[in-house]
């Protein structure tokens, strides 16, 4: 009978043997920043959602996504917190008097990592390669047929049509030069090399783990280069990025509504920041499989059957703005006027209902997505209130996008990007549109949306007849823009990029 | 014995091959146009047309079975088809991770739990209850929970560990044994608990028989009677227990790992499976049930050993 107390001593001994390990170590435990008082940050450590699938500039893909290359891509355009395009590895561009030919100037100074030198030659490699790759992103560069080289500091990018978003292009994966020894190579799959402000340090570089950086002695421009080292990690769960930031173990990160409030309640910063939005995207304008979807009333009923401000508040605890229109506040294509458009009126949404014939009620279909279930099952109910059934389909799987370009759904809830008005008229609107899958394209809406490709610096401006059409004509149901939540602490300044939930490598500096 | 082993080894392959195909038909039938995943939404047909020839996939599904079980058995289980890595050393980094944490956590449990569950058996009384309340506590809370629990009072409210994990190849032991101290103990805590109680079990009714009277009244003490003797019979009962707990064990992982941002194998089968990366969910499997016939071979052959009677059988 002696074992029993012997038994919980030695579990004891056991447990405290654990815990004093544990404290006696925690000195080192890995944070770079952890050095309690320090002035400013020399080292920069951020949450990720996921890590890149090759290093290669040619497969790098744009959102969440794009801040990776950044580290060790130079782009061509530098794409400023406010969206304007400023130089980079161009000087300047223009295009030609018919917005077929853009002329682009290169520095001359600039080196790659292996030692290459970035001139016309190199940049041509690189936008072949991306055109060739057939990367995520390829259609990026889908208008350009020819790259020329002028001379050494000099490209001619030849277009077989107009196209308005080639600029911002530049800007993102398409305009991320790596050193054309390089190119093509497998080497460059797991380790990138670019002529950017950090070079990895592949040595501590565990995949789907952690990326450690470190600045590049000698890089062209200090002014982007702010930090000694920087170290992605890769965070897929939420709880476990709160976790890490609350911690101190990173110093900024993307969370949500939720998880937001324990990092306020931290007392960490937020740099808020509307990309996306939600709602309803009703496909079958033209009745084909839905009739009902064919008249304007109907669509324009469902619009008035939501109480924006309440679903906000309830669904995304308040973090978002209600809105009627699909285009981003930022993009040049937004319109005041639009932003109510669609107030919360059932009456008049069942008086439309009424007056298109479909006063006994109509039946609309959406499939079941993960992530959505709240607000789906909430946009149920408020159009039950005007006699619209809403009935979920079949849920969402990884066939999503052939399914819908199959026109296998005639409606659905969903959150989409915001971007640049050209880059939104080719997701939502135009007969090239994924999300427009029943390739609606009235001669009204076609001209203008003809009007936006050929418009030049005034694209953005003629988007805003485009939004107002396709609000009008009730083309989907927005509800909200979303804020983008995201986090950091205080040791370290960061400045939202609009239009996109991460900020730019370039927007965090050490807090002074 | 060795006719044994064979018998089980071959019994082994036939269920390894059955897995592979089933798995291989299954994810075929579920993952949609790939190509067209790995190109994104912007991607024309012709892009999708020359991503699905370059992966093989324009080609029939059973002749790709066959290239894939040809290469596999040749130890080539290919790249994946999102980040052209090749699986066999996405496994390989992943591993070490998953099967670190896996172990510890499967000693201590076989450990801890002999200890309570002994100790309740042997003493009854206060002891017993504790520890019968606590299997059902353990048994009824999700490991994720525990951990979060832990994270949230050890890590956070404490700092005492790394909130999530610290592993690099640079990192020092100590920063290991840390991140990896949490995890383990969110792991372990069901399986204590379970095993406890199977222990317990096991080993009061071991104390009820005959043979137990026999050596009593032969006058040997009683630590000599439970190490010796009860605690060897009772094995085949904690053995097994222990087996189908790693094995529940692999599926648990899955979960801690993604919560303590660990790089083992759960959050690569997470991702690979959402994608439907066919060779790198292929390779997981694989793995995973090699390991699976391997802990049922070990453990019968440790009953083997510990136990003449099941070696007679």
């Amino acid at each position: 009978m002696k074992l029993g107390p012997k038994a919980v001593a030695t579990a004891i001994t056991v447990s405290a043997a654990l815990a004093l390990t544990a404290c006696g170590g925690n000195a080192n435990s890995g944070n770079a920043n952890s050095g309690a008082g320090a002035p400013a940050a020399t080292a920069l450590t951020l949450g990720t959602i996921q890590d890149v699938r090759s290093w290669d500039p040619a497969q790098a893909h744009v959102g969440h996504v794009l801040q990776p290359y950044q580290a060790a891509y130079d782009s061509l355009v530098l794409r400023e917190p406010d969206g304007k395009l400023s130089p980079m590895l161009a000087t300047a561009w223009k295009y030609n008097a018919t917005d077929t030919v853009l002329t682009v100037d290169l520095r001359t100074d600039v080196t790659f990592s292996d030692g290459a030198k970035f001139d016309a030659e190199a940049a041509k490699a690189n936008l072949d390669h991306f055109k060739n790759a057939n990367g995520p992103q390829m259609a990026q560069l889908g208008a350009v047929s020819e790259v020329k080289v002028v001379d050494a500091d000099t490209i001619d990018l030849s277009l077989t049509a107009p196209d308005p978003s080639l600029e911002f292009y530049l800007s993102q994966a398409a305009g991320l030069m790596g050193s054309p020894k390089a190119l093509g190579t497998e080497g460059i799959k797991t380790e990138p090399v670019g002529s950017g402000p950090y070079v990895m340090d592949k040595a501590s570089t565990v995949k789907d783990s952690q990326t450690v950086f470190t600045a590049r002695e000698g890089y062209w421009n200090k002014d982007l280069q702010k930090f000694s080292k920087l170290t992605l990690k890769i965070l897929a769960d939420p709880t476990a990025r709160t976790n890490a930031l609350v911690s101190g173990q990173i110093d900024a990160t993307l969370l949500d509504p939720k998880t937001g409030k324990q990092a306020e309640g931290a007392k960490m910063k937020l740099a808020s920041n509307q990309v996306d939005w939600q709602g309803l995207l009703l496909f079958d304008r033209d009745g084909a499989k839905n009739p009902a979807l064919k008249d304007v009333r109907v669509r324009q009923a469902i619009n008035y059957a939501f109480d924006r401000k309440t679903i906000l508040d309830q669904v995304m605890l308040g973090q978002g703005t209600p809105t009627s229109q699909p285009f981003g506040k930022e993009s040049g294509a937004w319109v005041e006027e639009l932003e109510n458009k669609y107030s919360y009126d059932p009456a008049k949404a069942k008086a439309l209902l009424k007056e298109a014939g479909y006063e006994s009620g109509l039946t609309l279909e959406v499939p079941a997505i993960p992530m959505f279930e709240t607000q789906i099952s909430v946009v149920k109910q408020q159009l039950a209130d005007i006699g619209i059934t809403l009935n979920l389909g079949a849920a969402l799987t990884n066939t999503f996008t052939s399914d819908i370009a199959a026109q296998k759904f005639n409606a659905m809830y969903f959150s989409l990007f915001q971007g640049e008005p050209w880059v939104a008229i080719n997701q939502i609107v135009s007969t090239k549109a994924l999300y427009n899958p029943f390739k609606n394209a009235p001669t009204e809406l076609q001209a203008k949306i003809d009007a936006v490709q050929t418009g030049g610096t005034d694209a953005a401006k003629l988007a805003q007849e485009v939004n107002k059409y396709v609000v009008d004509q009730a083309w989907f149901a927005p509800l909200f823009r979303v804020n983008q939540m995201y986090f950091h602490n205080t040791k370290v300044t960061v400045a939202p990029q609009i239009q996109q939930a991460v900020p730019s490598i370039y927007n965090y500096s050490p807090a002074k | 014995m060795t006719r044994f082993i064979l018998k089980r080894l071959g019994s082994g392959l036939v269920v390894l091959f059955a897995v592979s195909a089933l798995t291989f038909f299954l994810l075929y039938i579920a993952s949609g146009s790939i190509a067209r995943n790995i190109l994104g939404d912007q991607a024309s047909p012709e892009q999708v047309a020359l991503k699905e020839a370059e992966l093989g996939l324009d080609q029939p599904i059973l002749a790709r079975y066959i290239s894939w079980l040809s290469n596999a058995a040749g130890g080539n289980f290919g790249s994946s088809w999102f980040s052209s890595e090749p699986v066999a050393n996405s496994l390989a980094t992943r591993i070490p991770v998953t099967m670190t944490m896996v172990i510890t956590a499967m000693i201590l449990i076989a450990i801890i739990a002999t200890l309570i569950g002994g100790a309740a058996a042997v003493r009854r009384g206060w002891v017993d209850r504790i520890v019968q309340v606590g299997a059902i506590v353990g048994d009824s809370v999700p490991g994720f929970v525990i951990g979060i629990i832990l994270v949230t009072i050890l890590a956070i409210q404490l700092g005492l560990f790394p909130a999530t994990s610290t592993i690099s190849p640079d990192a020092p032991a100590n920063a290991w044994a840390l991140s990896m101290t949490l995890p383990v103990i969110a792991l372990l805590i069901n399986g204590v608990t379970g095993g406890a109680q199977q222990i317990r079990s096991a080993v009061i009714k071991q104390l009820e028989r005959d043979y137990v009277r026999t050596l009593r009244s032969r006058g040997i003490g009683e630590r000599e009677i439970l190490f010796k003797h009860v605690l060897r019979s009772a094995a085949p009962a904690g053995l097994t227990v222990l087996s189908l707990q790693l094995i529940g064990m692999l599926g648990g992982v899955v979960i801690i790992e993604q919560i303590f941002a660990l790089p083992g194998l759960g959050p690569l089968a997470v991702a690979a499976t959402g994608q439907s990366d066919l060779p790198v969910v292929m390779g997981v499997v694989m793995y995973t049930v090699v390991v699976v016939i391997v802990v049922n071979l070990l453990v019968d052959l440790l009953n083997g050993w510990l136990n003449p009677k099941v070696r007679a059988s």
